[in-house]
C-alpha cells in the first residue's frame, strides 16, 4: 500500500518563560492510502501540535514530515499555503463556515481559491453536499444550521477539493454525543466509498473507535498503535450478514 | 483566484458592515469634494482670465518694439559708445517677414493729441493703424461708424468710447472724474479740433509773452477739426481694451506729423545727437501675429535675436499661470488635509475589520488561499472604499460647484465673465483616481498585516 504520511524523529519544543516544554518528543509513525487514523490523547499530551505539523501550520523543531512524497518541514509559507490548496482538507472542530456565504458557497470556497470557475465550482460543490445528505440546506446561511448541520457542510468542504488527507481537529467537540455519533459515521463512510486518508485528532477514545487505526499519545511520545481493522471488518461482515438475514425473512 | 472572485468577496465584506463602509466612504467622499472644489475654485478664475487674456489680444500676438524705448515711445538717444539703438522701420517689417510662423506684422505708429471742444478738452493719444492693422484689431464699432479711410486726405478718427472720461473743464470744473457727469460732447457731429504740437499750444497759452526756449516767438500751433469715422461700440460705462484709445489711418498720420513738424523733432520719435530728426518715421510698435500658440516662443526668440524688445500675453500668462499654480496647490492643500483624514479613517476601518475576521482570514488560509490572494482582497476593499468616495464626491462636488457658480457671480468678484468654479473633466477624473489611491495607500498596512497573520492563532479554539 502506498505511504501518504511519514513521520520521522519528529519534536517540538516550547520555550515558556526560562523553561522548555516538549510538546513532542520523538514521534514515528507511518499513514497508508485510504486509512481512516485517529490520534487520541489527553490535552497537553502534543496531539494537536502534531496535527498542526502534519497540515504545516507549525514548523518542527526536528525531525521530518513527508506527506505524499514532500518534505513540507522544509516548504516556505506560500509553498505550504500551495500544498495545503491542492492536497489538503480541514475539518475544524468550531466549523468555521464564512458568515457572509451560504451553504454551498461555503462548500465551494477552497475551490475558488484555485481558480476553478464559478459553475464548475458550484456544481461540484452540490455534489458534496448531496453526500453529506444535505441536500435541503444547500441555501441555508451558518446561522440558519444546527452545529450538525454546519460540520457537515464542513465535511463536505474538506471533501470537495478532492484531497490527498483530510485533516480533521476534534471534529465534533463542539457537537452533543448523539450528532457526534451521526457525523462520525458520516466520515467513516465518507472515507471508505472515497478512498480518503483522513487523520482525527481527539481526546474521545469512543469516537476514535471509529477509525481504522488508534495513536494513543502521551507526553509528546506515542504511547500504543491499536489497530481496529480486523474487527471492523467482522462488524461489517455482521452488518452484511443481518441485513441478507433481514431480507432473507422478508422474503 | 480570478479577479472576479476576489472583487465578490471584498465587496460581500464592505456589505457585511455597512454603516461602517458608509461612515468611512463618507470621510472619502468630504475629502475628495472639498479638493475638488477648491481646486475648481482656482480653475474658475484661471478660466476667466484666460477669457480675459483672449479678449484683450489673443495669445497668438506679440507686441514688438525698438531698443532703447521707455514706456512705448519715449527715445532716448544715449551716448556714442553705447550700443546703436534698434528702431521700428519699414526695415524691421521686412526682417520680420523673414521669420517663418508669422502671419502678419502690423506697425502702429502712436502721437499725443489735444482735444478741445469749447471748454473742454483732454488728452488722448493717437494710434495710427494699417488696413491691415484695423482688420486684425477687430475693433467694434458703434452702429453708423466705419473705419478711417486711407484715402480720405483728412484724418479720419475713431474714437473709444470711454475717450470722454478723457475730457475735462481747463477752466477748473473737472471732468467725469471730477463731477460724475459725462461732458456734453458727441465725437461724431460736433465740431472738435485737436492739436498735435501740444508743447506749442502750452507755450503760447501758458504766458502772454510767447517766448520759446531760444528766445524765438513761438507760433501757436494749427488747430484741425476732427473728422470722426466711427465710435468703439459701447457706452462709457463698458470697458474694453479700446476704451481710452483713438484710431487713425497709420500713413496719414505719418503724413500729418511731417507736415507739423516740418524741420522739428517729433515728440516720441527720435534724433540725431546733433537734435535733428531722422528722414524717416519710427514706429512705436509692431504686433506680430504667430500661426500656432505653440510657435510663439520660437517666433518671440528670433525677434528678439534681431535686436527687439518683445512682449506678448504670453508671458503674462505665465506668470499668471504660476501664480495659479500656487494658488491652486494651496487651496488643493486645504482640501487634501480632510482627504487625509479620510485616509486615517480608512486605514483605521481596515484594521478593525481584519482583527474582527481574524479567525476568518486564518480559515481561509488553513483552506489554501494563496497569501498573495488575501493581500489583494484587502487591498481592493480599501481601494473600493476610496473609488466609492471619489466617485459620490466628485458628484458632491458638481453639486457644490453648481450652487456655488448659481449664488455668486464670478463678476462681482473677479470683474469677468464665467464661473467662479469650474470642474474640467481631468479634475473629476484625476480625483478620483486620488481617492482611490489613497484608498489603497491606507489599506496597505493592513493588508500586509492580514496577509501575514498566522492561521495557527486565527483558528486556535477560544
Amino acid at each position: 500500500m502506498k505511504k501518504v504520511i511519514e513521520v520521522n524523529g519528529l519534536y517540538k519544543f516550547y520555550r515558556v518563560g526560562d523553561s522548555v516544554v516538549r510538546a513532542l518528543n520523538g514521534v514515528d509513525f507511518t499513514i497508508h492510502e485510504g486509512e481512516f487514523c485517529a490520534i487520541v490523547g489527553t490535552s497537553g499530551s502534543g496531539k494537536s501540535t502534531l496535527l498542526n505539523m502534519l497540515a504545516g501550520l507549525e514548523k518542527p523543531t526536528r525531525g521530518e514530515i513527508i506527506i505524499s512524497g514532500c518534505h513540507i518541514e522544509k516548504m516556505k509559507e506560500n509553498e505550504l499555503v500551495k500544498f495545503r490548496r491542492e492536497r489538503v482538507g480541514f475539518i475544524f472542530q468550531s466549523f468555521h463556515l464564512l458568515g457572509t456565504m451560504n451553504a454551498l458557497e461555503n462548500v465551494a470556497l477552497p475551490l475558488s481559491f484555485r481558480g476553478v470557475p464559478k459553475s464548475i465550482r458550484l456544481k461540484k460543490a452540490d455534489q458534496m453536499l448531496n453526500l453529506v445528505n444535505l441536500s435541503k440546506h444547500k441555501k441555508h446561511f451558518p446561522n440558519q444550521m444546527s452545529g450538525g448541520q454546519q460540520q457537515r457542510v464542513g465535511v463536505a468542504r474538506a471533501l470537495v477539493v478532492d484531497p490527498d488527507i483530510i485533516f480533521a481537529d476534534e471534529p465534533t467537540g463542539n457537537l452533543d454525543s448523539h450528532t457526534s455519533e451521526e457525523v462520525m459515521h458520516l466520515m467513516q463512510k465518507v472515507v471508505r466509498e472515497q478512498k480518503k486518508t483522513l487523520v482525527m485528532v481527539t481526546h474521545d477514545e469512543h469516537l476514535a473507535s471509529y477509525a481504522d487505526r488508534i495513536f494513543h499519545i502521551m507526553d509528546g511520545k506515542i504511547v500504543r498503535i491499536e489497530d481496529n481493522r480486523e474487527i471492523h471488518k467482522e462488524e461489517q461482515q455482521e452488518k452484511k450478514k443481518e441485513s441478507e438475514e433481514k431480507d432473507h425473512e422478508k422474503e | 483566484m480570478n479577479l472576479i472572485d476576489l472583487l465578490r468577496m471584498s465587496s460581500a465584506n464592505l456589505k457585511r458592515r455597512k454603516l461602517r463602509t458608509f461612515l468611512t466612504v463618507l470621510g472619502v467622499i468630504i475629502g475628495t469634494a472639498s479638493i475638488v472644489v477648491m481646486i475648481s475654485l482656482g480653475l474658475g478664475m484661471q478660466e476667466a482670465m484666460y477669457a480675459q487674456v483672449e479678449e484683450y489680444g489673443g495669445l497668438t500676438s506679440i507686441d514688438v518694439t525698438g531698443m532703447n524705448s521707455y514706456g512705448g515711445g519715449y527715445y532716448f538717444e544715449d551716448s556714442e559708445q553705447s550700443d546703436p539703438a534698434k528702431y521700428l522701420t519699414d526695415d524691421t517689417l521686412e526682417e520680420l517677414k523673414g521669420i517663418s510662423h508669422i502671419e502678419a506684422a502690423v506697425p502702429r505708429l502712436t502721437a499725443e493729441a489735444l482735444l478741445l471742444k469749447g471748454k473742454y478738452q483732454g488728452w488722448v493719444t493717437l494710434i495710427g493703424l494699417t488696413p491691415e492693422g484695423f482688420a486684425r484689431e477687430k475693433i467694434e464699432l458703434a452702429e453708423g461708424s466705419s473705419l478711417p479711410d486711407p484715402k480720405a486726405g483728412e484724418l479720419q478718427m475713431v474714437f473709444g468710447n470711454g475717450i470722454i472720461t478723457n475730457m475735462y473743464d481747463k477752466n477748473g470744473g473737472g471732468g467725469y472724474w471730477e463731477t460724475g457727469e459725462y461732458p456734453d460732447i458727441d465725437f461724431m457731429n460736433d465740431t472738435v479740433f485737436y492739436i498735435l504740437d501740444t508743447d506749442a499750444y502750452y507755450q503760447t497759452q501758458g504766458n502772454s509773452g510767447m517766448m520759446g526756449e531760444n528766445g524765438e516767438q513761438v507760433k501757436p500751433p494749427k488747430k484741425h477739426i476732427v473728422s470722426a469715422s466711427g465710435m468703439v461700440d459701447g457706452t462709457p460705462d463698458d470697458y474694453n481694451m479700446h476704451y481710452y484709445d483713438v484710431y487713425c489711418d497709420l500713413e496719414t498720420l505719418k503724413t500729418m506729423l511731417k507736415k507739423e513738424f516740418r524741420g522739428k523733432v517729433i515728440p516720441g520719435q527720435p534724433s540725431t545727437s546733433s537734435g535733428k530728426p531722422y528722414n524717416y518715421l519710427v514706429y512705436s510698435s509692431v504686433k506680430v501675429y504667430v500661426d500656432e500658440l505653440d510657435n510663439v516662443d520660437g517666433v518671440q526668440e528670433a525677434i528678439r535675436a534681431l535686436g527687439y524688445n518683445t512682449s506678448s500675453n504670453i508671458e503674462y500668462m505665465e506668470s499668471m499661470k504660476s501664480q495659479f499654480a500656487i494658488i491652486q496647490a494651496v487651496l488643493g492643500g486645504i482640501g487634501a488635509v480632510s482627504l487625509f483624514v479620510a485616509a486615517i479613517g480608512i486605514a483605521n476601518t481596515m484594521m478593525m475589520s481584519i482583527y474582527e475576521r481574524t479567525k476568518e482570514i486564518g480559515v481561509i488560509k488553513v483552506l489554501g488561499c494563496d497569501l498573495k490572494n488575501i493581500k489583494q482582497m484587502f487591498l481592493m476593499e480599501a481601494a473600493f472604499i476610496g473609488l466609492l468616495g471619489g466617485v459620490i464626491g466628485n458628484v458632491l462636488s458638481y453639486l457644490i460647484s453648481f450652487v456655488i457658480n448659481r449664488i455668486v457671480s464670478a463678476e462681482a468678484i473677479l470683474g469677468v465673465d464665467g464661473s467662479i468654479s469650474y470642474i474640467p473633466p481631468w479634475l473629476a477624473l484625476a480625483s478620483m483616481g486620488f481617492a482611490v489611491l489613497v484608498g489603497m495607500a491606507a489599506g496597505y498596512f493592513p493588508a500586509l498585516r492580514a496577509m501575514r497573520l498566522s492561521p495557527l492563532a486565527a483558528i486556535r479554539n477560544e
